[in-house]
């Protein structure tokens, strides 16, 4: 397995967060965010469905976006949009919109389906964390009010 | 208090954050923070992607409203970054209304980066994708130009107030016909990396992500329209590829 692709991620999200106006460190650590998301991808190949490992890395990445949001006390959505670009299924939709071209349905049906899944993926993983998160914090302030 | 400058003044923040890409329930929570700070209990704010309405009553029961639509929106997390901490001063000092104005003005004023630099940026982005998609260097390096292009046409189109459905098909399909016109001069090369590479500029990550956290927030409209928008931005860039693919196999019939 190489894990060349997670440098490529890192790299990649580099010059997108700096067409966002991210700047010195938000930029780089966002964009780590990016190569973090790929090792975790990576990482769970054992699972054997990518849907699942999609939804992992978008785990992982959404839990570091997080906690770099509160170290560098800035919102969230920075860190995230920067750090799911690799996730997004630039592949899929590519895929699908070549086999409705040269007319191979039952390829396009399920190409199609399968790049919703991934979006789907996503969707769930960043739903799963900032609906803890928030919870956890909705928790923290009435334990402190109390 | 001069309640109707107090109005006007937070939606100019509200939509300073809403116009730079902030998620709807920052926008609405930050506006009540600082109807808060300024001692009015009453502020409603109801934030869509592409409108702010805000109703407050003033402590002699007069309600006061406005509404703002937001026509022109894009990225910039930096003026995001700001506002949000302009916000967090307001609610902790409650400087003078000439004071934030003043601070809203310089931030609006914030360099954002020339033209030159987002093109290198775009190609930098694409030649990057074709490497993280396994092309080689090759199809790297012509993934570079369609990247480019990309930018280029977004650019000119952007500047005719062109609607962005249209803008991602053209654009979409220069970079695609680009590698295809690459292909007929340098065989070896895979198109399908070179256009998935370069696409990877268009495609609609900040939608998917955003509309989700909209979503779960409880602000199901922006939720919904945003979900729309990376619907109508997938179907533009798949039509914009899908004719340059059609239409160089029927010139070259490869």
């Amino acid at each position: 397995m190489s894990f060349l692709p997670c440098l490529w991620a890192f790299c990649a999200c580099v010059p997108f967060g700096a067409v966002m106006n991210l700047h010195g460190k938000t930029l780089i650590f966002a964009s780590v965010g990016g190569g973090i998301g790929w090792v975790f991808y990576l990482l769970s190949s054992p699972v054997h469905s990518d849907i699942m490992q999609y939804f992992i890395a978008t785990i992982a990445i959404s839990i570091y976006a997080e906690i770099m949001a509160r170290v560098f006390k800035m919102p969230v959505t920075g860190f995230l949009l920067v750090a799911l670009l690799p996730m997004v299924p630039g592949g899929g939709i590519y895929y699908t919109m070549e086999y409705c071209v040269i007319g191979n349905n039952s390829m396009f049906i399920e190409t199609g389906l399968h790049t919703l899944g991934i979006a789907g993926a996503l969707a769930m993983g960043i739903l799963l964390v900032s609906s803890i998160v928030r919870l956890w914090t909705m928790i923290a302030t009435e334990n402190k009010k109390a | 208090m001069n309640y109707d400058d107090l109005i006007t003044l937070t939606t100019d923040v509200g939509c300073l954050l809403l116009a730079n890409g902030a998620e709807i329930y920052r926008v609405e929570e930050s506006m009540q923070r600082i109807f808060r700070a300024y001692g009015v209990e009453t502020g409603e704010i109801f934030a869509i992607p592409t409108c702010i309405n805000v109703t407050i009553t003033t402590p002699t029961g007069k309600p006061v409203t406005l509404i703002r639509r937001i026509p022109v929106r894009g990225t910039n997390l930096d003026k995001v970054e700001r506002g949000n901490d302009l916000c967090r001063r307001i609610c902790h000092d409650r400087p003078d209304f000439r004071a934030v104005r003043r601070e809203l003005a310089q931030i609006e004023r914030r360099p954002v980066y020339g033209l030159l630099f987002q093109i290198l940026a775009f190609a930098m982005v694409a030649f990057f994708f074709t490497l993280f998609y396994g092309g080689d260097f090759t199809d790297a390096y012509w993934a570079m130009f369609c990247g480019a292009v990309i930018k280029i046409v977004c650019h000119n189109m952007n500047r005719f107030h062109a609607n962005s459905f249209f803008v991602n098909i053209v654009a979409s399909f220069a970079a695609a016909a680009l590698a295809m016109l690459a292909a007929q001069f340098n065989f070896a090369l895979d198109t399908d990396k070179v256009i998935i590479g370069a696409l990877m500029n268009l495609v609609p990550g900040i939608a998917i992500t955003s509309f989700m956290r909209d979503l779960i927030a409880g602000d199901l409209m922006a939720g919904l329209i945003r979900f729309t928008e990376s619907m109508l931005v997938a179907t533009a860039i798949a039509i914009g590829a899908g004719i340059a693919l059609t239409m160089t196999r029927m010139i070259w019939g490869v």
